[in-house]
């Protein structure tokens, strides 16, 4: 009886195996949202784009252009330096570093930026002040990296960082 | 082995009776004799005599078992006065065994109502992975979540970290295990016996066992007047690993000590490709090393024993200490570029950022065995201290170079120190011959410290005591029922937490500088009543089993008080001290069917939490503590998993198996802002098909085998942020072996092939699958286990 089951045997393992596969291989559920928002700097109007420069002492416009599939969530700024090259930017671009040293009053930007409820797209409309002293002693010259973080409703993210000159004019 | 049994003329209450020897002939005192379905036993005396009266006539299944021989099960029929006698063989060097599962696991699995595998040394000898959950991945519904090429945590059908209790030597072993980051800290050559329970097992196991456990250790127990001991050596090309374990024990008569150093070393790992995207950030590789991920392992461990009739008391004493390194790009706050001249310069050093890690375990089990009742208590004490060393990185509003009187050197990123204190009793006893009951308590109390410049969770105390009762009642010769309740209570208390650095803050008079609090003092207590019901059918043939039951899990402290930055995934993660014990019914069944050419189990479940607890992605920044990091915050929600495990094999011929093994888990969130959406980190369906060849002998070499598989993993596409799908993958696996004779000195060779054709695949589990590394390429291993023994005078 055995030797007459032995094909058929075979058989049903095979199908089990290959049956769970299919299971799982087609199960891939369409109700949720499993698409990260974007951030987009190519055009024209983009600011900061990497190897840009921002200056102390003055305010800069923040031009990023971003959208998701079902809603924004919000988006974070982080400039910190790079005085000893750490960072590396997102972009294939890459930047003429200054000489690694040691920070002395480096400057510090990290801040969090609401989205309209409901926004699919949006273009940011930001002016980012950004102080020449910390009150006392004036902030370090150099290479800086800005990194900004993008979430959707879900919780999705997105990084981009990019390498910028902080200079006095 | 000599059986034979002799009849004597008696009435209808009959007498087994008999002696049981070892392999020199020798008494043995203390060796237990168990008849099913009766629940009667016995137990030999000095002289290894035992009898067992008052038996009725009919068939008995009878089982001789002793610590540290190979049990036997036999049948007999008895229809008068009868005597069963045996001789028991020392289970020290049967390394070879090729089939995993003995008659020791098969009666085993029989005797539970919830679903397990049991694995011997040689099966973790054969399949030696890069840790040991590695080493088990293959068995069914067993999965890790692993990083790097040497730690791994187990994952018992999707459910890991703290919903699975892992003990060793009845202990159970306790360290950090919420963090995805480091392994379990067990040598895993002085393990030889491993038993895992795919199911809810608080029963017996307490608050955190609501996924399932794995019970290890070391069975082995020395002949008396011997002494013994093995080498074990193995190598593996893949990150130049060397490694090597000596043991050498010891037995007089009643005083027996057994003795293990282990020391492992090995150099980055290597994957098949030149680049990794971590999150658009491309990170170049040096002859594909991923960079600083070298190590070492130091491991001591002692085992001090007293067998004397009824009573075995053993102590365990065990250090396991090591230092690993980080993948140098992929730590801290985002993405980095780091000195590749520093990093590449060798693949063996370890730089910054790395984690040494020191656990130290001393435990006492002490059992004495009756007739009809068992008795056993522990004691245990535990030391885990972990450390994570990187460069000193300011984040927030950390001075941007680190101050000269800190009171904690700058460059330690984190520092844990745990104390675990243990006591549990465990009293099994035979009421009739139907009926057995097991009573128990455990009790633990841990104490937390932290240090370091980063914070994540607060320093902590917590107590823990269950007690609970356990019935197993034998319905008829094939018919078990279990049924089991059990109560526990917990207590937390957590000390508050305030930043070393201040912090500017808004307030109505304009910005002031400030030491934030990141964790409040937290006081809570928890209780809760789990409970099991479980039916087992068995047959020679068939074995049919049932199992409902409800389990829990008290929230652990990184849950309801964690507040900082996770550097190995950029994220910021926030705790939630409302939450409430996780609680899980499930229902298990099981069906295995065994003719002596096939064998076929196969395992579902369904699965229910009130309150799954887990790590939410939101869609808010963190601005203040961390460095803009996105937050993650802890949230309860309902979760609904249901799955399955298909363990098959057959014979082709006498000398050749076909063997499948396959998995799937399905887990969906039916609440929260997470509704739709599966569990962080499930694992895809997977298969493996094995082709194995095996003789007892081929010249001089015994028992060898070869075998070659194919692992068959499905694509993962229903994943939760931060997650990527993964798609699907086939690895191939070759393994061949056998045991070979020098003169008298016998050589047991296990070779393997891990990833044969260099594939670049992506492990949906693996914590650096986060970040797209992909999982190690081709991989040679040798382990060479060389055993020795003799007699002392």
């Amino acid at each position: 009886m055995i030797s007459k089951m032995k094909p058929e045997m075979v058989k049903y393992i095979i199908v089990l195996a290959v049956s769970l596969f299919v299971f799982s291989a087609c199960s891939s559920d369409d109700s949720v949202d499993d698409i990260k928002p974007t951030i987009d700097i190519n055009f024209e109007e983009a600011f900061p784009k990497n190897c840009a420069t921002i200056y102390f002492g003055e305010s800069f416009d923040l031009k990023m252009l971003f959208s998701d599939n079902v809603e924004l969530g919000s988006f974070s700024i982080d400039i910190h330096n790079n005085f000893d090259h750490h960072s590396h930017s997102t972009e294939i671009d890459e930047c003429n570093l200054g000489v690694v040293k040691t920070p002395v009053n480096p400057f510090v930007f990290i801040n969090d930026y609401a989205i309209p409820q409901g926004s699919k797209s949006y273009e940011t409309n930001l002016s980012i002040m950004i102080p020449a002293t910390d009150g006392n002693d004036s902030y370090d010259e150099g290479d800086y990296h800005f990194y900004i973080r993008l979430t959707d409703k879900e919780g999705w993210s997105t990084q981009k960082g990019l390498s910028i000159k902080m200079k006095r004019r | 082995m000599l059986l034979f049994y002799y009849l004597s003329f008696g009435q209808n209450n009959h007498k087994l009776q008999g002696y049981i020897v070892d392999e020199n002939n020798e008494a043995l005192a203390g060796a237990i004799i168990t008849l099913s379905p009766s629940l009667k036993s016995g137990i030999t005396n000095s002289s290894g005599y035992y009898s067992i009266p008052s038996l009725q006539k009919g068939e008995y299944i009878v089982k001789v078992s002793f610590i540290g021989f190979d049990p036997i099960i036999d049948t007999i029929n008895i229809i008068s006065n009868t005597s069963y006698n045996a001789q028991l063989k020392v289970k020290t060097h049967s390394i070879n065994e090729i089939v995993v599962t003995d008659n020791y696991a098969q009666e085993r699995k029989k005797s539970e109502a919830l679903n397990m595998e049991v694995v011997d040394a040689s099966y973790l000898k054969q399949h030696l992975g890069g840790s040991l959950m590695n080493s088990l991945e293959k068995l069914a519904g067993v999965t890790t979540i692993a990083i790097g090429s040497g730690d791994s945590k187990p994952v018992i059908r999707g459910l890991g970290f703290n919903r699975v209790v892992v003990v060793e030597n009845h202990l159970k072993h306790d360290a950090q295990q919420w963090g995805a980051d480091h392994g379990l800290e067990i040598d895993q050559y002085a393990i030889d016996h491993i038993e895992v329970i795919k199911g809810p097992a608080s029963l017996q196991y307490g608050s955190d066992a609501i996924g399932g456990v794995i019970d290890m250790g070391n069975k082995q127990l020395p002949l008396p007047k011997t002494f013994g001991g093995t080498i074990d050596l193995s190598g593996k090309t893949n990150n130049n690993l060397l490694a090597n374990s000596i043991n050498v024990f010891a037995r007089g008569k009643v005083l027996y000590a057994d003795v293990r150093g282990t020391y492992i070393d090995f150099a980055d790992y290597k994957v098949p490709a030149s680049h990794i995207d971590i999150y658009s950030y491309k990170a170049t590789l040096h002859n594909n090393q991923m960079r600083n991920t070298a190590g070492y392992e130091k491991n001591l461990k002692a085992t001090l024993g007293f067998v004397k009739d009824q009573f075995h008391s053993k102590l365990f004493i065990s250090s396991v200490r090591s230092k690993k390194g980080f993948f140098a790009n992929a730590h801290g706050l985002e993405p980095k570029n780091v000195d590749t001249q520093l990093h590449d310069k060798s693949n063996r050093d370890i730089s910054y950022p790395y984690q040494s890690v020191s656990h130290v375990k001393v435990n006492s089990h002490n059992q004495f065995t009756w007739v009809n009742t068992k008795l056993e208590f522990d004691l245990g004490f535990q030391r885990n201290f972990r450390q994570e060393w990187s460069k000193y990185t300011s984040h927030g509003y950390m001075p941007p170079v680190a101050p000269a009187e800190l009171d904690f050197d700058p460059n330690l990123e984190r520092q844990f120190e745990k104390y675990v204190y243990a006591a549990n009793v465990k009293l099994s006893h035979n009421i009739n011959d139907k009926l057995n009951i097991k009573l128990g308590t455990n009790n633990q109390f841990q104490d937390n410290r932290i240090d370091g410049r980063g914070f994540i969770i607060p320093a902590y105390k917590q107590y823990q005591l269950g007690g609970f009762i356990i019935g197993k009642y034998q319905l008829d010769n094939t018919r078990q029922l279990l049924a089991g309740f059990r109560f526990d209570n917990g207590h937390i208390k957590s000390d508050a937490y305030y930043d070393w650095f201040s912090s500017p803050v808004n307030g109505p008079d304009g910005i002031s500088q400030q030491y934030l609090q990141r964790a409040g003092e937290l006081d809570r207590n928890f209780s809760n009543i789990s409970w099991s019901v479980g039916y087992v059918h068995s047959t020679e043939k068939l074995t049919m089993k049932a199992n409902i039951g409800k389990s829990f899990r008290i929230p652990i402290a990184k849950e309801l008080a964690a507040h900082g930055v996770n550097y190995h995934r950029f994220s910021y993660e926030i705790g939630k001290s409302t939450l409430s014990p996780e609680i899980s019914y499930q229902l298990d069944l099981g069906i295995a069917y065994q003719n002596h050419k096939l064998s076929i189990e196969v395992t579902p479940f369904v699965n229910y939490f009130s309150n799954y607890i887990y790590l939410n992605p939101t869609s808010e920044f963190d601005r203040l503590y961390g460095n803009g990091n996105q937050i993650f915050t802890y949230t309860e929600s309902e979760v609904f998993r249901f799955g399955a495990e298909l363990n098959a094999s057959y014979q082709l011929s006498p000398n050749i198996d076909l063997g499948v093994i396959g998995e799937y888990v399905y887990s969906e969130q039916l609440t929260g802002t997470k509704k739709g959406f599966t569990l962080p980190f499930s694992p895809p369906a997977s298969a493996i098909i094995q082709l194995k060849y095996h003789k007892d002998k081929i010249g001089s070499v015994l028992k060898p085998y070869a075998s070659v598989e194919s692992k068959l993993t499905a694509a993962q596409n229903r994943v939760v942020p931060p997650e990527e799908p993964t798609k699907a993958s086939q690895v191939i696996n070759m393994t061949f072996g056998g045991e070979f004779k020098l003169k008298q000195q016998s050589i047991n060779l296990a070779f393997q092939v891990t990833n044969l054709f260099n594939t670049k695949y992506f492990n949906h589990t693996s914590f650096y699958r986060l970040i797209n590394v992909p999982e190690p390429g081709r991989n040679f291993i040798l382990h060479v286990t060389i055993p020795f023994t003799g007699r002392l005078n």
